[in-house]
């Protein structure tokens, strides 16, 4: 489908800066924080004015505007991009009974707060969107600048996914059961058997292309489905494999979007039996926590894994790393009823 | 409330309820302009500040545009509140 | 490259609940704005909205949903959607299909739940039974649960140009082959969240909005939904088809967070790539369904951008919103409707209170009901952060 250039992620790991994936940073409270990160090349005048979310969406994307001189559009998947805000609004519409309100809250609040601002930042008259499906979010902007580089061959775009922890989501999700009730280490994330996972955020941001000069992979295809049926989900991704895989082509990595939660870790596990018992399979979840744009994560670390030619041991569950990791099958799983595959490659 | 102490009080509650960051109330001139050049505020500070007004002295101001006649610098600003404030 | 057609309508807003209604509003110069009867606000004294004059349980009821967490705009949502597929013909089999896909989008979600919200975000407890239902991919998994849709699934959140974002999105979905049908649906529903942030920045008008008149004052805000059933030419078979989307385009102003720059780069951005798309000269265009929400800033910079693209033939245009307020992200999706219904129909509907002519760009909406010939029609939708967007529907 297309070329992907320069990357850039921030996440509670050492994912920005410097990186370095084989030390595995703790969660604290069954939340993964992102790393610090520095702000020092956004305007004060725009800077006093973001929330988290924006902040991580336009620290991660300006050293990647120093790159090109003109990018053709911005696309953007966020779920949650804003909340923070939005509930900051809320609060100040329940403390003053509606009355007068300062409507920076409510105006960065809007989930396309982080594409608005970037095109603003980078002058970007182009195609700009924010996608916020939920645990789909992600991928369906990756569907989005697909399309939209067949049309436009000589583009590129700035795609990207992005989550943050607020208050307010935490306390959400944990009503809603997708946070651990008990206080766990993420490295012991996937041998709890207990329900819900931990909480993360961060941003993933890509440039992208069809030009294959200087591209470290190429993401070739991707499927989403909404299922709680696991037969269902197994016929997806069995032409998922037809379709997309020559024959003489192996899966030389699978990596999986378990995430802990023990409602969920069957079905995970039926799709990874899938594939050839001697594939490496690797999970990402204990690193970025779950949030809903993290495929997002998962696409960064495959394309880092592709450039490297290594896989933290932290992350294998089963198989050693083969001699060359071309082929990565990513396969993410949304609270047990949103689910994707991507396969991307080494661009040879 | 002496005007000087106003004064005072009035750049560092500016200074928190725009979330200035790396500005001090010492940085900021009586006479300079607060929108524009000056301090380079925009349409969305006018109507914090009006909000501003409204929470910390009870001045209600029900127009933006009424607003920038009276936002023009600390000076204005402040001869506004010791003649309007409520509280 | 197929051209896609749009074979199945449904709307829900303040001067109707199904298209006949509608179509009898505009054609009467309706006006669905005025004092609120359900929805509770501080508001509700002092300022007029588009509000759809059924409570929640009514909706329940006529639409039989018992299960709770289901949101006002969910709720808005399922009976606009469920008139568009029952127009297009569509039958289990077809949602079933990995090739249908379902886009939908809006701004609220569930957060028109103010209470439950600020209880939920705020506490440590048991959640409220919408405890998963207060963001904006809510209403589509809502959706895609009940129908059982197997294709891709998307929500957009863009502010007021989402479902233009969504028709677009879709159209090109079918473009690609990756999708057949596409069921297309933006929804809104009033929410104390909007209304005080749009409130805050002092762009609600005190009465009623006036769009292009010079001495217009701020928007209304409404609720609504529409929702269209997209399919290719190639794959449409005998359906009727009601128009064509001929063309789209998006495009950012990147000004201000929440203002249009001056000169309107992003609005005439947006209206010329649309052309461009379509491969259509501005000449070709018949009626325009402005974006018109009768701020200040907005008509302003549209009637500039207009003139700038148009020049001195600019077409007939009116806004929608003087009938039925602003409906934030359904309003893309409801003003296509209205376009299909003015190429269906070959007429125009009047735009409402306008009095006098903004000074400085002399622009007259029209504000009388007349049959005339159309053949392509644009709609614009121009939304916070810069986000435009533009398309252009055809008769067949």
């Amino acid at each position: 489908m297309f070329y992907i250039h320069h990357t850039v992620c921030i996440s509670p790991q050492n994912t920005f800066l410097e990186v370095d994936l084989e030390q595995l940073i703790n969660c604290s409270e069954n939340k993964l924080y992102a790393k610090d990160f520095p702000v020092d090349g956004i305007p004060t005048a725009l800077l006093r004015r973001m929330g988290k979310a924006v902040k991580l969406g336009v620290a991660s994307s300006l050293p990647l505007f120093k790159f090109y001189d003109k990018l053709d559009g911005i696309i953007i998947g966020t779920a949650n991009g804003g909340m923070e805000d939005c509930i900051k609004f809320l609060n100040q519409i329940m403390q003053y009974e509606e009355g007068v309100l300062t409507p920076t809250n409510f105006v960065q609040s809007t989930p396309n707060a982080v594409a608005s601002q970037l095109g603003f930042l980078s002058k970007n008259n182009g195609y700009n969107i924010t996608h916020v499906h939920r645990g789909l979010s992600f991928e369906n902007a990756i569907i989005d600048v697909g399309m939209l580089l067949e049309d436009y061959p000589d583009n590129k775009y700035l795609v990207g996914g992005i989550d943050e922890i607020s208050t307010y989501n935490f306390n959400i999700d944990y009503l809603c059961g997708y946070v651990k009730k008990e206080n766990i280490n993420n490295n012991n994330l996937y041998n709890c058997n207990t329900e819900g996972s931990i909480a993360g955020e961060g941003v993933a941001m890509f440039v992208v292309n069809n030009n294959s000069v200087g591209a470290t992979s190429k993401f070739r295809a991707l499927e989403t489905i909404h299922t709680t049926d696991e037969k269902e989900l197994q016929a997806v991704f069995h032409k998922f494999l037809y379709d997309n895989l020559s024959e003489n082509e192996s899966i030389d990595l699978f990596l999986s979007g378990e995430n802990g939660d023990r409602r969920y870790t069957s079905t995970c596990e039926s799709i990874e039996a899938m594939v050839n018992v001697d594939v490496p399979v690797a999970r990402y979840k204990h690193m970025s926590g779950e949030f809903r744009t993290a495929s997002a994560f998962a696409l960064w670390v495959s394309n880092y894994i592709i450039q490297i030619q290594h896989i933290p041991t932290h992350m294998l569950k089963k198989n050693k790393q083969r001699k060359e990791t071309n082929n990565i099958i990513i396969y993410n799983n949304y609270q047990g009823f949103q689910h994707s595959f991507m396969l991307i490659s080494k661009n040879n | 409330m002496e005007t000087l102490e106003l004064k005072q009080e009035l750049k560092e509650k500016i200074i928190e309820f725009l979330n200035l960051i790396d500005v001090k109330p010492g940085d900021i001139k009586d006479d300079q302009p607060l929108f524009g050049e000056g301090l380079g505020l925009d349409s969305i500070d006018s109507i914090e500040l009006i909000v501003l007004l409204d929470r910390h002295y009870g001045i209600k101001i029900k127009d933006p545009k009424e607003g920038r006649k009276i936002l023009v610098d600390i000076n204005t600003m402040v001869d506004f509140i010791e003649k309007n404030r409520t509280n | 490259m197929t051209k896609v057609y749009v074979s199945g309508l449904g709307i829900i807003t303040s001067i109707g609940d199904s298209l006949e209604s509608n179509r009898t509003g505009l054609i009467e110069g309706k006006c669905g704005i005025d004092p609120l009867d359900f929805f509770s606000t501080k508001y509700a004294e002092s300022l007029l909205f588009g509000e759809i004059k059924l409570s929640n349980n009514q909706l329940k009821d006529s639409l039989e949903i018992k299960e709770p967490g289901i949101s006002r705009t969910s709720l808005l949502a399922l009976h606009a959607m469920n008139q568009a597929i029952i127009d297009a013909g569509l039958t289990a089999l077809d949602f079933a299909r990995r090739d249908t896909a379902l886009i939908i989008a809006n701004t609220v979600g569930g957060m028109c739940l103010t209470d439950e919200l600020y209880q939920d975000a705020n506490q440590h407890d048991v959640g409220s039974e919408y405890i998963s239902s207060y963001d904006c991919g809510s209403v589509g998994i809502f959706l895609q649960a009940r129908f059982g849709i197997k294709g891709i699934v998307n929500t957009i959140n863009t502010a007021c140009s989402s479902s233009a974002n969504a028709i677009m999105y879709g159209s090109r979905l079918i473009k690609k082959g990756l999708a057949k049908k596409v069921i297309i649906g933006g929804t809104d529903s009033l929410a104390k969240f909007t209304i005080n942030g749009f409130n805050s920045l002092h762009i609600l008008s005190p009465g009623l909005c006036a769009p292009f008149d010079n001495n217009r004052n701020g928007l209304n805000l409404g609720e609504g939904a529409a929702f269209l059933v997209l399919e290719g030419e190639k794959d449409i078979g005998n359906k009727k088809i009601v128009a064509e989307v001929k063309g789209y385009a998006n495009a950012n102003d990147a000004f201000h967070p929440s203002t249009l720059s001056e000169n309107g780069d992003g609005p005439f951005l947006a209206m010329e790539k649309a052309l461009t798309c379509a491969d259509l000269k501005p000449s070709d265009i018949d009626f325009i369904n402005t974006h018109g929400t009768g701020t200040e800033n907005n008509d302003e910079v549209e009637s500039k951008a207009m003139i700038k693209l148009f020049n001195t033939k600019i077409p007939p245009f009116t806004s929608t919103k003087s009938n039925i307020g602003h409906t934030l992200g359904a309003s893309g999706a409801i003003e296509a409707v209205y376009c299909i219904l003015n190429l269906l129909h070959q007429e125009i509907y009047p735009s409402l209170n306008f009095k006098e002519v903004i000074t400085s760009t002399g622009l007259i909406p029209e504000q009388l009901y007349y049959k005339t010939k159309l053949k392509n029609v644009m709609s614009n939708s121009f939304g916070f952060g810069g986000n435009c967007s533009s398309l252009i529907f055809s008769k067949v």
